[in-house]
């Protein structure tokens, strides 16, 4: 009995010797900020999955940042206002709860004032409002469903597009262009995936189309053979898929192989070169993928970008979202810059020089690597243009023929 | 909804049931004689994909030489890739090299993982189990590719392309669906005869009867054991290797589904029987393809989970288990 | 944190004990009051807050499901639907009702949660409760999943399929005064600034639902229940032939195992301030299962460990990281974050091999799994045998 005790007294000991240590910690980095040299630290958050869920977008985006981050730290306005940026990866694995924890840390972290994140919308749902009350920003390049902006969250902001702009432009393009009359659309039963293939086939069916059926999977599924049958069966002209890059290639691969020959289309989550690669070449070419803004070889920012990309990571190809978390990342830095000068770079941490930049970042306006980045009063990109990608004969992603 | 589309979707249906039944073998073959739920089969399933993809990359793959500097390889893949002899010799070294590295490791996995635990409480060897299915998931995330890898040469051609095999009607069965079925069959065949007529069966019989008395009579419980933890995980990996050839890729969290539903078929055709876990393998396959053919692609699984809650309510021990009173 | 499982343990009853019980308590109280304050004060420490709440909520969630496994010695896989259940049940319901409730929603959705979770407990009790343990496994991972599709697919039309609860724009209304306190309790600390966050708030609460299920527990173990329970799990047979109604036993287990789960569940859903499907997987049944049974089988303490272990680890090297308060390069995050997840099934496995009664098994099943002293390892042997010849008899001679 005795002894029972004595451990559990001691238990209770080494907790709060932990607490005090930790705290201890804390207090210590804190001095080591504020004195020595004049740089002002700042910290920006990367939001993404990256041991679990889409990984590979994941990974793009923590490139894209931190290459906007790289490139910001060598200019000499950052220079002559004395801030140093750094980047921190927080793993959401796509997981609301998980991205709970994730942002609690961030904010945690005193010199942290804004994060570029997260790709999952389900995330940003729990995310958001804790970032608000701490007041970081948030860009987003990735989150597509409608209603994230319509939460009422001043600090938050996206550079991509929403669903209802990017289904109904993909289905106007099936039906107008490629003329594609009977569809069938299937998604992963993800909050990304049934937003679009909703306003996918709305669209379509509005067009004069006929939706022939309209099924789900789940993300993680690599058996469609049934669902290719069911397919084969409904005649349809096209497939649009809501969903990933790795179930859409199974789903193409699987289609053409069971004898269904009819193209694959589906949003910015397919428009990866590993989609080709998982798909086969040969599988993949025709399909189509619709992504915000032009091409990036057609603008002049996007071609510095392909260059800088191209020297930062050799051997590395730029994914889905790896330009979107670059422009996502400058919108921060520049909102930093501009808070920086208006209370001063010391401050920007403070919670006025957060609120500063959160409305700095409300006035944003320059040209992107995907087109011009601006934001409408919700913290919508007012950047509307969309452009469909096909996989060419040499089983890469080009502007598909207008 | 016509005939021929009910046959394809039944064939779809039969040839899932080919790789749930490979996989269920292992969960009953286990359950048997340990009365534990090894967890962990559905990793040796996704190990067995990843190991059958390097075997195919390192024989066959022009590209792997360039990447691993192995030039000693050439002559090898020049081999394999020739004609219909290598072609064959190719199948043999990728389903053999992948069925006995994932057999050993299953013998180490049961060796260190749950041999210890042998008399402990119920539920630690399904915990450790659980433990050891979440390690491999990770050393496979960590240490091979957290990405979804195509089950392709690296210019993107498969190792065992899609042909028709023969048509009825206007379904055409492919050779994939025929090999993934027929080699199910002859390997649950060779399993039973193994089992039932040799001595080392006769052994791994009387331990799943009653292993403490076994060990009386002189059956070496241990090997007898480790046995059946080679064969198990062998054959699942057998599945593995089939699945990422059929479907076209492995991914470090691809085993939990199949895993769960393998396991289900074992139990709905009776665990610890044989002929039981290969009649539920088909039997869940066709009906889980025909479940997303005619009623919802989403509600498969869900059809799939009421099929097992049903034959459990109203035959517990399963289509072809015997009821056996519960021991006290 | 936590300790009330003394009730059950014999105590020496000397008067010097009791005092260092009382002071014993008063001391863990205060440590729970200082330790969440601290950190919430610390610059760079927040997050422990919320940390200390979810590992509250699955403690919770563990205490529920320790009835089910570690005092009825079912196993059950699917607890997680419990959760969802109440989770949606509160959700939906008090949207219907925010209007009227107000602030008090939280509260009243106790109610219709706890409900639903041992309503469903009931109804899926009563047809699959008379299957063996293995079965009765996988029958309760069938139905997890069943669950989960279901949420996932939008049934009913209720559900909002993957994209969650609420609806955007939609909010849950907070309980009262959470609002007020981080608005208004705000004062600077020689660690930094304390705020009356809405997490601290809500860890108040999680602790407070964690005593009182404590304490319903502790009774529960030592009343005419938890001893049939006890009979049932160590020998279903014998405890039937000694009048135990097993089919009730087993119902009243699972029904109050549910209960508490959807308690839990509502709880998580007014916390995130939003559910989705993802939130309810197959995982997370294992990862409550798996506190239970690192913490020790049918010990609240235990529970309570593996619960910290589990759910707040992995989490708090991390965060230390993100926060900023360790000084780690990007990379070295990202590998924490990578690895955490390979030790803990390392370490599943070791434990269970060195120590599968649980790093604080319950006083009880201690001495089932490693007696004290040999005498009464003899006595436990002599008495099996007694039973098996018996049995033996009674099976030759009808």
């Amino acid at each position: 009995m005795t002894s029972k005790r004595r451990r559990f007294v001691a238990m209770v000991a080494v907790v709060a010797s932990l607490a005090l240590v930790a705290t201890g910690c804390a207090s210590k980095t804190d001095t080591s900020d504020t004195g020595g040299a004049k740089t002002t630290e700042v910290v920006i958050g990367i939001g993404a999955p990256l041991t679990d869920g889409a990984v590979a977008l994941g990974q793009g985006m923590v490139r894209g940042a931190n290459l906007a981050v790289q490139q910001a730290n060598e200019t000499q306005e950052l220079k002559d206002l004395g801030i140093k940026l750094s980047t921190v990866e927080g793993d959401d694995k796509g997981d609301p709860t998980t991205g709970g924890n994730v942002a609690t840390q961030f904010v945690s972290n005193p010199n942290l004032v804004g994060v570029m994140g997260h790709l999952n919308s389900g995330v940003t749902r729990v995310a958001v409002k804790i970032y608000n009350q701490a007041n970081v920003l948030q860009v987003s390049p990735a989150n597509t469903a409608v209603d994230l902006t319509n939460m009422g969250m001043a600090n938050y902001f996206r550079v991509c597009t929403v669903d209802s702009v990017q289904g109904p432009a993909a289905a106007d393009y099936a039906y107008k262009v490629a003329g594609k009359k009977v569809a069938f659309v299937v998604d992963d039963a993800t909050v990304y995936g049934t937003g679009l293939a909703d306003e996918w086939a709305k669209q379509f069916a509005a067009d004069g189309g006929k939706v022939a059926g309209r099924e789900k999977t789940t993300d993680k599924d690599t058996d469609f053979k049934a669902l290719v049958t069911l397919i084969k069966s409904s005649g349809a002209e096209i497939v649009y898929y809501g969903g990933i890059y790795n179930s859409a290639a199974l789903l193409s691969k699987q289609m053409k192989e069971g004898g269904v020959k009819v193209p694959l289309m589906g949003g910015d989550g397919i428009f990866d070169p590993e989609y080709v690669k998982l798909a086969g070449a040969a599988n993949a070419i025709g399909d189509y993928a619709t992504s915000v803004g032009l091409p990036l070889a057609e603008l002049p920012k996007g071609q510095e970008f392909q260059a800088a990309f191209k020297a930062a990571y050799p051997n590395e190809a730029i994914a889905a979202y790896d330009a979107y978390s670059y422009d996502a990342a400058n919108v921060i830095i520049k909102a930093i810059i501009v808070a920086a000068k208006e209370v001063g770079a010391d401050k920007v941490t403070t919670t006025e020089g957060r609120k500063a930049i959160i409305a700095a970042a409300a006035k944003t306006d320059f040209e992107g690597v995907t087109g011009k980045v601006s934001f409408d009063a919700k913290g919508d990109t007012t950047n509307k243009a969309i452009t469909v990608y096909m996989v060419g004969p040499d089983g890469t992603w080009a502007p598909a023929p207008k | 909804m016509s005939l021929s589309y009910l046959l394809e979707q039944t064939l779809n249906g039969v040839t899932l049931g080919g790789l749930y039944a490979l996989l269920a073998l292992g969960y009953t073959l286990v359950y048997g004689i340990l009365l534990m739920i090894n967890f962990a089969h559905s990793e040796l399933f996704m190990l067995g994909g990843y190991v059958g993809l390097g075997v195919l990359k390192l024989l066959s793959d022009p590209a792997t030489v360039k990447a691993t500097g192995l030039g000693f390889l050439e002559p090898i893949q020049a081999f394999f890739m020739s004609g219909t002899v290598g072609f064959v010799a190719l199948l043999v070294a990728t389903f053999g090299i992948s069925a006995i590295v994932v057999g050993i490791l299953g013998m180490v996995i049961e060796r260190f993982a749950y041999r210890p635990l042998r008399h402990a409480p119920r539920l630690a060897p399904l915990i450790s189990a659980i433990g050891v299915s979440i390690f491999l998931q990770n050393a496979v995330l960590l240490w091979i590719d957290s990405k979804q890898l195509p089950y392709t040469r690296a210019d993107g051609s498969a190792f065992v392309t899609a042909q028709t095999a023969f048509t009825i009607g206007t379904v055409h069965v492919s050779t994939m669906q025929v090999f993934i079925v027929v080699t199910s069959l002859v390997l649950l065949a060779l399993l039973d005869t193994f089992v039932s007529k040799t001595r080392i069966g006769r052994a791994m019989r009387a331990t799943s009867q009653d292993g403490e008395a076994a060990g009386l009579m002189g059956v070496n419980i241990n090997s007898v054991i480790a046995l059946a933890f080679f064969i198990g995980p062998a054959l699942g990996a057998v599945a593995g290797v089939f699945n990422g050839m059929y479907y076209g890729s492995v991914k470090f969290n691809m085993g939990f589904v199949p895993g769960i539903k393998s396991f289900t078929a074992a139990v709905i055709g009776g665990i610890g029987n044989l002929r039981g876990a290969m009649l539920g393998g088909f039997l869940l396959g066709i009906i889980e393809s025909l479940a997303s053919g005619f009623v919802s692609n989403a509600y498969r699984d869900v059809i799939a989970f009421v099929v097992l809650i049903l034959v459990l309510i109203f035959r517990p021990g399963g289509l072809l288990g015997e009821a056996v009173a519960e021991k006290v | 944190m936590g300790g009330t499982k003394t009730a059950s343990t014999p105590t020496n009853g000397s008067k010097g004990s009791t005092r260092s019980k009382t002071l014993l308590y008063v001391g863990l109280a205060l440590l729970m009051i200082i330790v969440p304050v601290t950190f919430q004060a610390a610059t760079g420490l927040g997050f422990l807050v919320r940390i200390l709440v979810v590992v509250g909520i699955w403690v919770l969630l563990a205490l529920g499901l320790n009835i089910v496994v570690g005092y009825a010695g079912l196993l059950d896989l699917g607890y997680i639907a419990f959760y969802a259940m109440g989770a949606y049940a509160g959700v939906l319901i008090g949207q219907s009702f925010s209007s009227v409730l107000g602030g008090a929603t939280y509260w009243v959705m106790l109610v219709p949660a706890a409900i639903a979770g041992a309503v469903t407990g009931l109804a899926l009790g009563f047809p699959v409760l008379r299957l063996r343990g293995d079965y009765l496994a996988i029958v309760t991972l069938g139905f997890g999943e069943i669950v989960r599709i279901c949420l996932n697919n939008n049934i009913f039309g209720l559900t909002n399929g993957a994209t969650g609860l609420p609806k955007g724009g939609d909010q849950l209304v907070p309980p009262f005064g959470a609002i007020w306190l981080q608005d208004h309790v705000r004062f600077d600390t020689p660690i930094g600034q304390f705020v009356f966050s809405q997490n601290l708030f809500w860890y108040f609460i999680v602790v407070l639902l964690c005593i009182i299920a404590i304490i319903v527990i502790t009774r529960l173990d030592d009343s005419r229940l938890g001893r049939a329970w006890v009979a049932m799990r160590e020998n279903e047979v014998a405890a039937a032939a000694c009048g135990v109604n097993i089919m009730t036993q087993k119902l009243w287990a699972f029904s109050l195992g549910a209960l508490s789960g959807g308690v839990a569940g509502v709880t998580f859903a007014y916390v995130q301030q939003f559910i989705s499907p993802e939130s309810f997987t197959f995982m997370e049944s294992v990862f409550v299962v798996c506190i239970i049974v690192l913490g020790g089988m049918g010990s609240i303490r235990g529970v309570i460990v593996g619960a910290l272990l589990i759910r707040g680890i992995p989490d708090l090297i991390q965060g230390l990281a993100v926060a900023g308060v360790l000084k780690l390069p990007g990379s070295a995050i990202s590998m924490i974050s990578g690895y955490r997840f390979l030790v803990f099934g390392l370490l599943m496995v070791i434990m269970m091999a060195v120590r599968p009664q649980g790093i604080i098994p319950s006083s009880r099943r201690a001495r089932e799994l490693r007696p004290d002293d040999e005498r009464q390892l003899e006595e436990e042997d002599q008495t099996m045998w007694d039973v098996e010849h018996r049995e033996q008899v009674s099976v030759h001679n009808p």
